[in-house]
């Protein structure tokens, strides 16, 4: 990666365009040069529709189809065009795990980046010997397998055998002793963002003090010769470099916030009363669990477009940037 | 040359031999050779404590020497046990057999998943118990065979209640409730472990007031929750509910009753015969202080309803054995062995004239004066759709057990049973 040591000048810049021969003075040799990087990308893109594209495309072709045990076993395609979807946008239901969805992944991923970024910035520094033994523990926590980790962190909160209320026991807090932490659906989220913002931190605070180390130390001095404080020097100069590593990792953050089947269904199946279902666990519930296949897949593609448009907005600086950089 | 050519045929002749069987829906596709069904095996699935290893052996070794044939038992959980087999119901090589709830039967009858068991009836179902045979019929067809029925009853720890100084086992609900109370003043162990969603025991709470979970309205069925008879046995489970530290939002499977119990510091709780097994398995020393007796009910000459669990065998209709499995259920279903069912796990056998085999059985003992009253929920295929995850009937529970009235738990979870009632099939 190259360091820049200044802000970009805001007129174009100087830079010479490759592809800036004529058309006719390209040589055979060239061409099949070009080719090659279609020829390494293949692979990937072949992965990518296979492994995705084809269960998309399948997922689509359910979600217009009245598909329940019956029709499952016996093999029989029923269509019935948009009837679940206007079953789905029509229900409350939908709008309400929507809702419930979006402020789930704000609350996460603002913790996330929040307490990432203040263990990054830590990281950077830190002595050798600590930022090493902080490091291998936050390569630990994201190395976890997700399953084993949600595991563990049932166990944690059991009522009865779980060691966080034996602790709140312990600590004088008696009340909390047969505390059922699964009862109510602000403290089942309580245990599942625990759990997440857990998983996540490492990401965040690893890359962000991978992004500090880019920073020359010169810039420092420099400010501080100008007289600027701690904050100073860090809105001045460290705030502008880690910028792009924030936008990253935000986007990178929701997708994988949102989408956290696996955490919010083992923890409590998305209980108590439904109350915690989240998008992708509603459109379990409904498809698989309810063996109503086809409302699933409408609930899934819906899935898809609520986080497309979420991330729409980083999507468009991505694009700009790339268009830039041209 | 002439040997491949041999094979070449041999070849041949298999595939058209079971394109023939894929066609066939019929009961004759694989009609048994010279040497019987050599080579072939039947896959059965049977659901977890279900049928002990023993009987398994024989069955297999009688299957075998009939037929010689062989057969696997692949054993299945409860949780989740209707999506698997949907899955596998509609895939190449289903399961030949399968024990299925006797309550989910009439959904699966439904799909067309299950063969039509017709010949095994007038074969050897003439006798099979009217009332256990009567989840097996759909729309007038045989779809499935009686296997075994069982309902719960009380699993206390002698120990504990001798502790407490109790010397007789109770005949009435009052009496059961008095001896928990003395075990929770006088011994430092829980009354008893009664989850909040052990909806199996509720429903059975239910059956004994007489009260219906659903009603018809018009030409569907409606939750019938919001029944003054529900809430009455809602609040008899509440009031037992109480005695209990365990979660209320929890079944009895989460943590496994029977676990807990074998910590030895529980007084009772309510569960299957074989719930006892998973206890000695968890903790040896416990065997000698289990003992059982039937759930007393309001008065001393009645016991309290119970659900009437139970299983069905049935056949896929997309297995290409379906001679072979009819074999297999002739031998499993035989009086030899369902008599050594019955034995063996202390369940009620498909046949009044098996039920000797009960005889000095504690579990059956206590288990059997509550059968005749037993029931089951509604044997409607729209019925399967409710027992789903999240089960609206243990939501209503739960609700009930964190201080909403029966009325209005009944209210909040209406809309979510009638949807799943309504739902289109």
């Amino acid at each position: 990666m190259t360091v820049q040591t200044e802000r970009p000048p805001s007129g174009p810049v100087d830079v010479t365009k490759p592809d800036q021969r004529g058309p006719g003075e390209q040589r055979p040799a060239s061409r099949a040069g070009a080719l090659a990087p279609y020829l390494l990308l293949l692979p990937a893109c072949a992965a990518t529709v296979l492994l995705l594209g084809w269960p998309l495309l399948k997922d689509l072709l359910l979600s217009f189809q009245n598909l329940n045990m019956g029709q499952l076993i016996q093999h029989v395609t029923e269509w019935n065009g948009i009837e679940n979807y206007k079953q789905a946008l029509t229900g409350e239901d939908f709008w309400r795990v929507t809702g419930r969805s979006i402020l789930f992944t704000a609350v996460n991923v603002v913790l996330t980046m929040l307490l990432g970024a203040l263990v990054g910035l830590l990281l950077a520094r830190l002595g050798k010997r600590m930022r090493v033994t902080l490091m291998v523990g936050l390569v630990l926590a994201w190395a976890m397998p997700v399953v084993a980790a949600t595991t563990v962190y049932q166990w944690l909160f059991a009522q009865r055998f779980g060691v966080v209320n034996w602790v709140l026991d312990k600590l004088g807090w008696h009340s909390m002793a047969d505390y059922s932490w699964t009862s109510s659906q602000l403290s089942t989220f309580f245990v599942v963002t625990v759990l997440i913002v857990w998983q996540s931190i490492p990401f965040v605070a690893i890359n962000l003090y991978a992004a500090t180390t880019t920073i020359p130390g010169e810039l420092y001095e420099a400010a501080a010769l100008d007289g600027a404080g701690a904050w100073k020097s860090f809105t001045t100069v460290t705030l502008p470099f880690l910028r792009p590593f924030l936008y990253a990792t935000t986007f990178l953050e929701v997708i994988w916030i949102f989408k956290a089947f696996v955490q919010v269904f083992t923890i409590n199946g998305g209980g108590p009363d439904r109350l915690t279902e989240i998008l992708p666990v509603y459109a379990y519930i409904e498809g698989v669990g309810n063996q109503h296949y086809g409302m699933g897949a409408a609930i899934a593609v819906l899935t898809i477009l609520i986080l497309l448009a979420i991330t729409a907005y980083y999507l468009r600086i991505v694009l700009k940037q790339e268009e830039d950089e041209l | 040359m002439k040997r491949k050519l041999i094979t070449a045929i041999g070849v041949a002749a298999m595939l058209v031999s079971v394109a023939a069987c894929g066609g066939d829906d019929g009961d004759s596709g694989d009609k048994a050779g010279a040497d019987g069904y050599a080579g072939q095996t039947l896959t059965v699935w049977v659901m977890d404590g279900s049928s002990p290893d023993q009987w398994q052996k024989d069955v297999q070794a009688a299957f075998e020497k009939k037929t010689k044939a062989k057969v696997k038992f692949e054993i299945q959980q409860w949780n989740g046990i209707q999506q698997k087999l949907t899955t596998a119901l509609s895939e190449e090589n289903p399961p030949d057999v399968f024990e299925i709830g006797n309550t989910q039967t009439p959904a699966y009858a439904k799909t067309g998943g299950l063969a039509d068991l017709a010949d095994l009836k007038s074969s050897i179902g003439a006798d099979w118990t009217e009332s256990l045979n009567k989840s097996s019929i759909y729309d007038g067809k045989q779809y499935a065979a009686p296997w075994y029925f069982a309902n719960r009853v009380v699993i206390y720890n002698k120990k504990v209640w001798a502790d407490a100084g109790i010397k007789d086992t109770p005949k009435t609900r009052d009496e059961f409730y008095a001896d928990l109370k003395q075990i929770g003043e006088k011994t430092k162990a829980e009354p008893i472990y009664l989850p909040g969603q052990n909806w199996y025991h509720f429903v059975g709470l239910t059956i004994g007031e007489g009260a219906e979970l659903v009603k018809k309205d018009g030409d569907k069925y409606v939750s019938n929750l919001d029944d003054p008879k529900v809430a009455a046995a809602m609040e008899t489970y509440k009031k037992f509910q109480a005695l209990s530290k365990a979660p209320k939002d929890k079944d009895e499977a989460t943590p496994q009753q029977a676990e807990v119990f074998a910590k030895g510091n529980v007084g009772a709780f309510i569960g299957m015969g074989w719930e006892a097994g998973t206890a000695i398995a968890a903790n040896k020393k416990i065997e000698s202080d289990i003992g059982y007796f039937t759930i007393p009910g309001a008065t001393a000459d009645k016991p309290e309803g119970v659900f009437l669990g139970g299983s069905n065998l049935a056949v896929a209709a997309g297995s290409k054995k379906q001679a072979l499995a009819n074999e297999f259920l002739k031998i499993a279903l035989s009086d030899k062995y369902e008599g050594e069912l019955a034995k063996l796990n202390g369940v009620i056998p498909n046949k009044e004239s098996l039920q000797t085999n009960l005889t000095g059985n504690a579990v059956a003992e206590a288990a059997a004066p509550a059968a005749a009253g037993g029931g089951t929920t509604p044997l409607i295929p729209e019925w399967a759709a409710v027992e789903n995850a999240p089960n609206p009937v243990k939501t209503y529970m739960t609700a009930v057990l964190n201080g909403k009235t029966p009325a209005e738990a009944a209210k909040q979870v209406e809309s979510e049973f009638n949807k799943r009632l309504a739902q289109q099939q």
